[in-house]
C-alpha cells in the first residue's frame, strides 16, 4: 500500500508531466517548457526515492516495524560542514576566472568543510547515542582541528596585524603599537590579577579586540600598504648601456638590498642641491678623492638630495675588446635612477690600480656637469 | 688472619693520606697551569698595554677579574665546604624546609647588584673603545687568506700622504697619534688583534669595520688574526711598528720614493725574472716593460683573493708571507726588537741590509712557498676556486732564478 504521502507524490509527478506536455504543445516559450521538464524530472526522482526506500510499506499500527524502521532513528543535528564545502566549491569555481589565491583558499576551504563533514557522517553511525556519537568524532577530530585552528588563527592575527603596520606611517606604527603593547599589558594584568572577573567579560573583551583587529586588518590591506621606497640597483644599468644617460632606468626590484650591504660601508656619496658630489667617512676626513681598496667588493651608498631623479655612475677607464684588441670599450657602473631624498648602494669591485688607466677612475653624475669625484685604487 | 689485621692501616689515617695525595695533584696542576700563563718574551700581552685603548681595556678588565675571582673563590669555598661539612656519614635527612624569603630576595639583589657594578665601567668602556671621532690618520687594513694588506689613502692626516702606500703584514704609524683602522676582507672573516694597542675587531667582506689604534711609544707590536679563517690561519700574523713623526716622515717618503732600476747583474737578471714569474700578481711601482709601459699586477685574474702584497718596499718591512717568517736574521731582528725606543726608529728604518737579510728562509720561500706555509695552492684540487690559488704557488724556479730574485728584492727598500 501505498501512503498518503507517496500517492501525493506520484500524483504531482503525473500532473506536471501533464501540464509539461501541455504547455509545450500550446505555447512557443522555451523557457518555461524547460523550466517544467526540470520540475517533472525532479518530482519524479523524488517519488521514485519514495518508492525505493519502500518508506510507504509501514502501517501506522504496525509498532515494531515503526520502532526499527530508518525514519525512527534519531535524526543528525545541524551541521555547518556541507555549507562550508559548498562555499568552498563556489570560491573554487570562481576563483577560476578571477585570482589563483581566490581557487586555492576555495580549495582549502573545500577540502576542510569536506573533511570535517566526513568525520561528522562517520561518527553518526557509530551508534545511536548522540552523545556517544559525538564524543568519537571529538576524539578523532579535535587532534587536527585544535592545532590547525590555531594556526589559521594565529595567521589571521599576524597578517592582520601587518596588514595594519605597513598601512600606519613609519612613525605612527611605533606609536599605535606602543599603545597596542601597553593595553594587552594592562589587560593580561587585570585579568591576572581579578581571578574573580566573569568570564563573559573575558570572552567579550577578546571577541571585540579580535574583530577590531580582523577588521583593521581587512580594512588597512585593502586600503593598501603605504608609500615604500622601491629599492632599486645598479644590476642591468650598466648592462644596458645607461651609466650616461640621466633619464632611463633598468630597475631590479628584487635584486638583494639588505640592511647589511647598506651598513658599514665604504663610503656614503651625496649630490647636493649645488650640483656637488660630496664623500662622507667614518674618521677625519680624507682629501677630496676617495680611496678604495682594489680588487675587493666595496658598498658605497649614494644619496640624493638634488631636486631631480639622479644617478651615480663610474667611470673605470676603457678596455680592450676583441681578439686583435684594436676596438675598446668604456667600463663603466652606475645605480638606477634615485628618486630625490632616496638612497641607493652600488657595490664596486676593482682590479687595476687607478694610475694604471690614463685619466684615473671618477664618479660623476649624468646630467649634471659638476658632480665629479676623483676615486683612487692604489 | 691475625697479621694481616694487626698490619692493615687504620680506617681513618688511609682517608687522610688520600685527601692529603689529592691536595697535592691539584696544588701542582694549579701550579703548572700558574707557571704555563708566564713568559719572558710575550709580544701578545694584553696585559701590557702600550696605548690608551688598550689601558682602557686594562683598566676594566683587571678590576672585573678581581672581582670575578672573589666571587669564584667565595661561591667554591662555600660549595667545599657544604659539601664536605654535611657529606652523607649515615645521619638522619635533616628537617625539609621552603621558602627563606629574606635570604633568597638576598641572594637575587646581591648578584643583581654585582653585575651592574660590572656593567657599568663595562659598556662605559665598549662606547668608549668605538669611540674614533678623535682620530688623526686614517689607514686601511685589508684581511684574506693569510695574510695583511695594509694601504694608506690620500689624505691631510698622518702628516700628509699625497699619494697611496700600500704594504703588508706590518701597519707602520706615527707615535702618540690617534690613528683610524679602517678594515674590511677580501674572502672570509678575519680579526684585527693587537693585543698591547686595543681590542680585537672582525673584518667583515662587504663591510667596513673600525678601529682606534695608538701607540705610546716607537716599538714593535704583534699581532694574530683571531677568527679562524682556514689552512694557515694561525701563520696570519701582523705588526704594527710604532715610529717617532720624524721617523714616520722618513718612512711615508721612502715609500712613495720611485723606482730604483737594479744596480748589478744579477739584480738586474732578477728584475727580468720578476717581470717574467712574479709581476702577474705582485706589484712594484714603477717597474716598467721593454716598451717602458707600467706594468700592471692582475692579481685579480691570478689568485682567489685578488690580491697579493705589494713588493714594491719589501726590505723596509722585516717579515714576509704574512709576517710569518722575519727577513731579518735572528741576531738582526732581535736588535730591532730590543732595541730602546729612542733608537728604535733608526734601526727599522734601516731595512734589510745584505748582511742581515734571512737569505736561507726567503729561498725557501720561493723554491716552494707551500711547503713552507699550509696553502691551497694543488692545482689538482682547485675546482672549487675556479683554478685560482688561495695563497702562493709552487713556481718551480730553478737554484738561479732565486738567486736573481733574492737580489733583485733585497734592492727593493
Amino acid at each position: 500500500m501505498f501512503t498518503t504521502g507517496t500517492k501525493f507524490l506520484v500524483g504531482a509527478t503525473v500532473v506536471s508531466i501533464i501540464v509539461t506536455i501541455v504547455y509545450g504543445v500550446t505555447q512557443d516559450g522555451v523557457m518555461g517548457t524547460v523550466g517544467l521538464i526540470s520540475a517533472s524530472v525532479a518530482l519524479a526522482m523524488v517519488t521514485g526515492v519514495n518508492l525505493f526506500t519502500r518508506d510507504a510499506n509501514i502501517f501506522v499500527d504496525d509498532e515494531a516495524a515503526v520502532a526499527t524502521c530508518p525514519a525512527s532513528r534519531p535524526a543528525p543535528g545541524p551541521s555547518p560542514w556541507p555549507l562550508l564545502f559548498a562555499i568552498g566549491a563556489f570560491a573554487m569555481v570562481l576563483g577560476l576566472v578571477t585570482v589563483e589565491p581566490m581557487f586555492i583558499i576555495g580549495i582549502v576551504v573545500m577540502f576542510a568543510g569536506g573533511a570535517e563533514w566526513t568525520a561528522q557522517a562517520w561518527a553518526e553511525r557509530a551508534s545511536s547515542s548522540t552523545a556517544h556519537n559525538s564524543e568519537v568524532r571529538s576524539r578523532i577530530a579535535n587532534p587536527i582541528e585544535y592545532p590547525i585552528g590555531g594556526a589559521a588563527i594565529i595567521g589571521v592575527i599576524a597578517y592582520s596585524f601587518s596588514r595594519i603596520m605597513l598601512w600606519l606611517s613609519k612613525i605612527n606604527v611605533v606609536i599605535v603599537f606602543s599603545v597596542v603593547g601597553a593595553c594587552i599589558l594592562a589587560a593580561a594584568f587585570f585579568f591576572a590579577y581579578r581571578p574573580n572577573v566573569k568570564r563573559s567579560v573575558m570572552v567579550g573583551t577578546m571577541s571585540v579586540a579580535g574583530v577590531a583587529l580582523v577588521a583593521g586588518g581587512v580594512v588597512t590591506g585593502l586600503d593598501g600598504e603605504r608609500d615604500i621606497h622601491v629599492l632599486e640597483t645598479a644590476q642591468g644599468e650598466a648592462a644596458a648601456g645607461l651609466c650616461e644617460d640621466p633619464e632611463k632606468t633598468e630597475a631590479d626590484s628584487k635584486a638583494a638590498q639588505t640592511v647589511a650591504a647598506q651598513a658599514s660601508v665604504a663610503a656614503e656619496i651625496t649630490l647636493n642641491d649645488d650640483g656637488k658630489l660630496t664623500k662622507r667617512l667614518n674618521g677625519p676626513a680624507e682629501s677630496s678623492a676617495l680611496t678604495l681598496p682594489r680588487s675587493n667588493p666595496s658598498n658605497v651608498l649614494f644619496r640624493n638630495e638634488s631636486s631631480e631623479k639622479r644617478r651615480l655612475s663610474v667611470d673605470l677607464g676603457e678596455t680592450e675588446i676583441g681578439a686583435d684588441s684594436i676596438d675598446t670599450e668604456r667600463i663603466q657602473v652606475c645605480t638606477a635612477l634615485v628618486e630625490e631624498g632616496g638612497v641607493q648602494n652600488i657595490t664596486l669591485n676593482i682590479g687595476p690600480p687607478s694610475n694604471s688607466v690614463e685619466g684615473g677612475y671618477f664618479f660623476f653624475v649624468p646630467g649634471v656637469e659638476s658632480a665629479v669625484l676623483e676615486l683612487i685604487v692604489p | 688472619m691475625n697479621n694481616r689485621t694487626s698490619m692493615s692501616v687504620p680506617k681513618g689515617a688511609s682517608t687522610v693520606r688520600s685527601v692529603s695525595r689529592r691536595l697535592r695533584i691539584a696544588a701542582a696542576v694549579g701550579l703548572g697551569a700558574l707557571v704555563a700563563g708566564c713568559a719572558q718574551d710575550a709580544p701578545q700581552n694584553t696585559f701590557d698595554p702600550a696605548g690608551p685603548n688598550a689601558q682602557r681595556i686594562q683598566n676594566l678588565q683587571v678590576p672585573v677579574f678581581i672581582i670575578a675571582g672573589i666571587v669564584g673563590v667565595i661561591t667554591l669555598s662555600v660549595i667545599a665546604f657544604v659539601v664536605w661539612r654535611y657529606r652523607d656519614r649515615g645521619q638522619a635527612i635533616p628537617e625539609q624546609t621552603h621558602g627563606k624569603p629574606a635570604l633568597e630576595i638576598g641572594l637575587t639583589i646581591l648578584p643583581a647588584l654585582i653585575l651592574i657594578g660590572v656593567a657599568i665601567p663595562t659598556v662605559s668602556t665598549v662606547f668608549a673603545l668605538a669611540e674614533t671621532d678623535d682620530t688623526e690618520c686614517v689607514i686601511n687594513v685589508t684581511g684574506q687568506q693569510w695574510w695583511w694588506e695594509v694601504d694608506y689613502p690620500v689624505q691631510d692626516g698622518c702628516g700628509g700622504i699625497s699619494a697611496p702606500i700600500v704594504t703588508s703584514g706590518q701597519m707602520v704609524l706615527p707615535v702618540d697619534t690617534p690613528v683610524l683602522v679602517r678594515g674590511t676582507s677580501r674572502d672570509v672573516i678575519h680579526s684585527w688583534w693587537i693585543p698591547r694597542l686595543n681590542g680585537k675587531r672582525d673584518m667583515v667582506p662587504g663591510r667596513v669595520q673600525t678601529n682606534r689604534m695608538q701607540a705610546d711609544e716607537p716599538g714593535i707590536y704583534a699581532g694574530q688574526c683571531t677568527e679562524f679563517c682556514g689552512l694557515s690561519h694561525a701563520n696570519m700574523r701582523m705588526e704594527v711598528i710604532a715610529l717617532e713623526a720624524d721617523d714616520f716622515e722618513v718612512w711615508k717618503a721612502n715609500q712613495l720614493s720611485d723606482y730604483e732600476s737594479p744596480t748589478n747583474e744579477l739584480a738586474l737578471a732578477g728584475e727580468s725574472t720578476f717581470i717574467a714569474q712574479c709581476s702577474r700578481c705582485h706589484q712594484v711601482n714603477g717597474l716598467t716593460d721593454g716598451d717602458g709601459d707600467p706594468i700592471v699586477s692582475r692579481p685579480d685574474l691570478n689568485v682567489y683573493s685578488g690580491a697579493a702584497p705589494n713588493l714594491s718596499y719589501l726590505m723596509t718591512r722585516t717579515t714576509f708571507a704574512g709576517a710569518m717568517f722575519d727577513l731579518l736574521t735572528p741576531e738582526c731582528r732581535a736588535d730591532v726588537w730590543e732595541a730602546p725606543p729612542d733608537e728604535f726608529g733608526e734601526r727599522y728604518l734601516e731595512g734589510v741590509t745584505p748582511e742581515c737579510l734571512n737569505r736561507v728562509q726567503l729561498r725557501e720561500w720561493l723554491r716552494n712557498s707551500p711547503a713552507e706555509k699550509p696553502m691551497y695552492t694543488d692545482p689538482n684540487e682547485l675546482a672549487a676556486t675556479n683554478g685560482l690559488p688561495r695563497g702562493m704557488p709552487y713556481l718551480a724556479l730553478s737554484e738561479g732564478q732565486i738567486d736573481e730574485l733574492v737580489a733583485y728584492l733585497l734592492e727593493r727598500k
